[in-house]
This record gives C-alpha cells, sequence and structure tokens, in this order.
C-alpha cells in the first residue's frame, strides 16, 4: 500500500513562498485561457485591461473583475442555454448538470470537458485520500446521481483511488442501510442530514450500524458537516469519524476537505483554486480569522473558466499551521460559516439558521426540525418546531423549556416559538436539507 | 518540445520526465487523423489523464489534440 499521507505530495508538501509562486504561474495561464476561448471573460477582461501577462504577482488577482451568479445567469438567458461562457464548442463536452437551486433562482447549466472530468474527479481524490480513503476501501454512495452534481465526481475519485465503489441511485433508504453492512462498507458519503437519517434507519430495523466496518462518513453538501453538535451526533450513531467536504456546482467539485487530523476546519485546495475572503460590502481582503465571503478563481476548469467568482458563502481563513497533517494548504476554520445571504433579521436582530441548528443538535432527542417565520400582526415571528425521536416524548416538557432559553440566549434574548411537530410531519432530505420556510417571502 | 521544467523553474525529474514523455507522445498520437474511432476516443481519454498527471505536478501542458 502507498504509505504518503498525500495525494499529491510534491505540492502539498510545497513552502508558502513555492505555493505562492505556483498560483501565479496558474493563474496566468487561467487568464490567457479565458481571453483566448470564453468571449464572456473576453469581454470583461478586456475591458478591464487585463491580459495574462498581465499577471506577475498575487496582488495583480485584483485587476480581474468579480463574477457574480447573476451575470452567469443572465448570460444564459440572453444566449440559451450556457451563454457565452464556454471556452470551446458543446461538442467537447462530455458530461451535464445544474445546480441544486438551492437559493430559489433558475439553476444554472454546467458543461464538462473530458480533462474537467478528469480534475474534479481529481480534487476529489485530493480530499478522500487526505481523510484516509485506500483502495482497500470500500465506499457507499448514498446519492440519486441525477442531473445534480453532488457526489458524481467523489464517485469517480474512488474509482480512481482504486477503492471499491457502491451507487446506490434510487435505493430505498432502508434497502441502502441493509447493503451497506452486507458489503462491509468502509466509508459512507451522504449529506449530513441523510447520514442521520441512514442511522435512524438502521435502528428502525433493529440492525447495528454502529458496530459495522464504517469507520469513516464523508459528508457534504450543507454547512451541518462542520457544527461541532452535528458531527458529534453522527459520529456516534454511526461509530465512525466523521469529515467535511465542500465545493460548489459552477465548479463542479469540492474546494476544501477536512483531513484526517480533523482540526475543525477544511484545508483549502490551494494547487487547484485561488480563494480569497473579502467583506462582501466592500470588497476588500480581510485578515485572518476575520469573517467574510469566500471568492473563488478556479485552475482546472475548462469548459467554463471561473474567475473571481462571489460565492455568497462566508467563512474565516486561517494559516495551515492551525492543523498537524503538514500540508501547506490554508484553512476554512468551522468549515462553511453560513451564507452572505442567508440571515435571517427577526425583530432587529441577526438569526442564522446554523446557530439554530448547533443548539437543536445539542439535545440528541430532537429526530428533525424546522425553522417558519411570518408575520403576525407586522410583526415577525421565529418558530422552531422540532420531531422527537421515538420513547423521548416524556422529556418533552423540559426540553421545550431548554430550547426557549438557548436560543433566546444566543440571540440578544429574542423570543422564539418552540412548537413540537407530530411524528413524521416535518420533510425529510437526501440532498441539501431546506429546513428554512420563511413565509414572509410569499405575502 | 514539452518543457521540461516546472512551474516554478524546477528541472523534472526522472519520473516527470519520463510522464512528460507519454504525455507528448500521447498527443502524437491523438492529433493524426486516420486514427479508428476505438483509438481515437482512447487516447482523448488518456491525454485528459496525463494531462491531470503533470498538471498536478505543476508542468504547464496542453490538455487536448483537439
Amino acid at each position: 500500500m502507498n504509505p504518503s499521507p498525500f495525494w499529491n505530495p510534491k505540492v502539498e508538501s510545497l513552502t508558502r513562498p513555492e505555493l505562492d509562486a505556483l498560483q501565479v504561474a496558474k493563474l496566468r495561464r487561467a487568464v490567457r485561457h479565458a481571453v483566448e476561448r470564453s468571449p464572456f471573460h473576453r469581454r470583461k477582461l478586456e475591458a478591464a485591461g487585463v491580459t495574462g501577462e498581465c499577471i506577475r504577482s498575487l496582488a495583480d488577482l485584483r485587476r480581474i473583475p468579480f463574477t457574480t451568479r447573476e451575470e452567469w445567469m443572465s448570460c444564459q438567458a440572453s444566449t440559451p442555454l450556457f451563454g457565452d461562457l464556454l471556452a470551446h464548442p458543446r461538442e467537447k463536452a462530455i458530461r451535464y448538470h445544474l445546480t441544486s437551486g438551492t437559493s430559489g433562482k433558475n439553476p444554472l447549466r454546467v458543461l464538462d470537458s473530458r480533462r474537467d472530468w478528469q480534475w474534479i474527479a481529481e480534487c476529489w481524490a485530493v480530499g478522500f485520500w487526505g481523510f484516509g480513503v485506500r483502495p482497500a476501501d470500500t465506499v457507499f454512495f448514498a446519492f440519486s446521481y441525477g442531473s445534480f452534481i453532488g457526489f458524481w465526481g467523489a464517485h469517480y475519485a474512488c474509482e480512481k483511488i482504486g477503492a471499491l465503489t457502491l451507487a446506490s441511485g434510487n435505493m430505498p433508504t432502508d434497502m441502502r442501510v441493509r447493503q451497506i453492512l452486507e458489503m462491509g462498507v468502509t466509508t459512507v458519503c451522504a449529506t449530513p442530514t441523510y447520514a442521520l437519517r441512514l442511522a435512524q434507519s438502521a435502528a428502525e430495523q433493529g440492525l447495528d450500524i454502529k458496530g459495522s466496518a464504517v469507520n469513516k462518513v464523508i459528508v457534504s453538501g450543507e454547512p451541518a458537516g462542520s457544527i461541532p453538535e452535528t458531527k458529534r451526533l453522527i459520529e456516534e450513531a454511526w461509530g465512525a469519524k466523521v469529515a467535511d467536504t465542500a465545493g460548489m456546482t459552477e465548479l463542479g467539485t469540492i474546494c476544501m476537505f477536512e483531513c484526517s487530523h480533523q482540526p475543525g476546519g477544511m484545508h483549502i485546495i490551494e494547487d487547484h483554486f485561488l480563494e480569497e475572503v473579502l467583506d462582501p460590502e466592500t470588497g476588500m481582503p480581510v485578515a485572518y480569522g476575520e469573517r467574510g465571503e469566500r471568492v473563488v478563481t478556479s485552475f482546472g476548469r475548462e469548459m467554463i473558466p471561473v474567475l473571481r467568482y462571489r460565492t455568497r458563502d462566508l467563512v474565516e481563513r486561517v494559516p495551515a499551521a492551525r492543523c498537524g497533517c503538514g500540508r501547506v494548504y490554508d484553512i476554512y476554520a468551522g468549515g462553511i460559516l453560513g451564507r452572505v445571504d442567508d440571515m435571517l433579521l427577526i425583530r432587529g436582530t441577526n438569526v442564522y439558521p446554523r446557530a439554530i441548528e448547533s443548539i437543536v443538535r445539542s439535545h440528541p432527542e430532537i429526530d428533525e426540525f424546522q425553522i417558519v417565520v411570518a408575520k403576525a400582526n407586522d410583526i415577525d415571528e421565529i418558530t422552531l418546531r422540532v420531531e422527537l425521536k421515538p420513547g423521548t416524548a416524556d422529556g418533552w416538557p423540559a426540553l421545550e423549556k431548554q430550547l426557549h432559553f438557548d436560543l433566546k440566549e444566543a440571540h440578544e434574548m429574542l423570543r422564539f416559538n418552540v412548537e413540537r411537530a407530530a411524528d413524521g410531519s416535518l420533510p425529510r432530505f437526501e440532498l441539501k436539507a431546506r429546513r428554512v420556510v420563511d413565509q414572509r417571502k410569499k405575502s | 518540445m514539452t518543457e521540461m521544467k516546472d512551474m516554478l523553474g524546477r528541472p523534472a525529474t526522472a519520473m516527470e520526465a519520463e510522464l512528460l514523455d507519454v504525455h507528448a507522445r500521447l498527443l502524437h498520437l491523438a492529433q493524426r487523423t486516420d486514427l479508428p474511432p476505438c483509438v481515437a476516443s482512447g487516447s482523448e481519454a488518456a491525454l485528459a489523464l496525463t494531462w491531470q498527471m503533470a498538471n498536478d505536478l505543476g508542468f504547464a501542458v496542453d490538455g487536448s489534440a483537439r
């Protein structure tokens, strides 16, 4: 077995100045490719007076204009189906996928070339190898393999690593659990929400998933994978270590991963991405440890170059030394901390769904939850609806009181309504969970 | 000819030089116009892989024959 803890020891072991120099060289090539091949980027870069040759240091990155989702959508709307972003004719593509539309907007359409597909799998392989996936592993994907990119790239990464790779497609949850046990699966990949659902299904079927061969659960698709309380619940339910990963459909792959040292955050794959953390209002860089918006530039995307893309994800970047693994890659402490636009403003108080989830998951008797925001007599009201696990109803009065207290204390004494929902009444999710129902938007 | 230094200006090691040679030969093969479909598509697929390996190691190479 290959003893290297790093998928790419040459690059993952570079010094910071060497990595910076590599990023400059890769950025120059990425800009050159975009100018030569993509009409969308050529137009913008020419207007800004930027060519590949202008890129001589990382500071030159700031000469490149931002790309926004709105621009991408508008470009696709004016020139269906793909806009003029493509750097190669459609015939060169081998894959098509769509964004999940989490933000409620029109989905973006993405094409991948052969080279893109290799690169997509490669980025996942960096992360999976870093968390300890090896050829001897049996990896199970609790994923439906539709046009949403999800774990597609991870599946190919596992084949690339040489692991036995199981695709569960449209298999129902109970059958997935049985196959995990029957096949001696060592690594399960799912959203954090669905990892909990699988464990719950095992319990309902009287199956011992904690005593199974599963020793790694790799999650993606929701910020919950880096919420300590949620992570602990998954680890306890499975008797396995949990690693978070995060990416985006626009890129087709992950940009960050948690290594086997579990440093309380995710390493940025910095030889494939150039990540900035900026003040979302001013667009100016923030310092290490300060919260800001991720802005990403891809070095590997061929069909659709991605330059300075405003992700709207909130992160706090810290130096690589925070982790003991020895990689040069910096870390996003706590993973994706939320989105610039997912903050709820309730009677003058900022409320982040992630903070609520953190409180909810510290009570293991809660099975599922939903956050409902509505107007009552022109006043914003926020209600946490919770569904309890079987056999825990007796503790409800005390739990209700505790939730009221915890939520209020974490939100500048803002009053939350807390309701118990009927068993099985709240929606369950396999892909990205949508637990916030903002009824104010309808009115 | 493939540039035998990586993007940091370091000379290719023996292993890297071998990889770059394989990549260059595949690129040459894939550019031929008389290939049967099984070889044309297979060599393009292989090129995507060797491009990826070279790129991982910090070498700037062409990724496709077409």
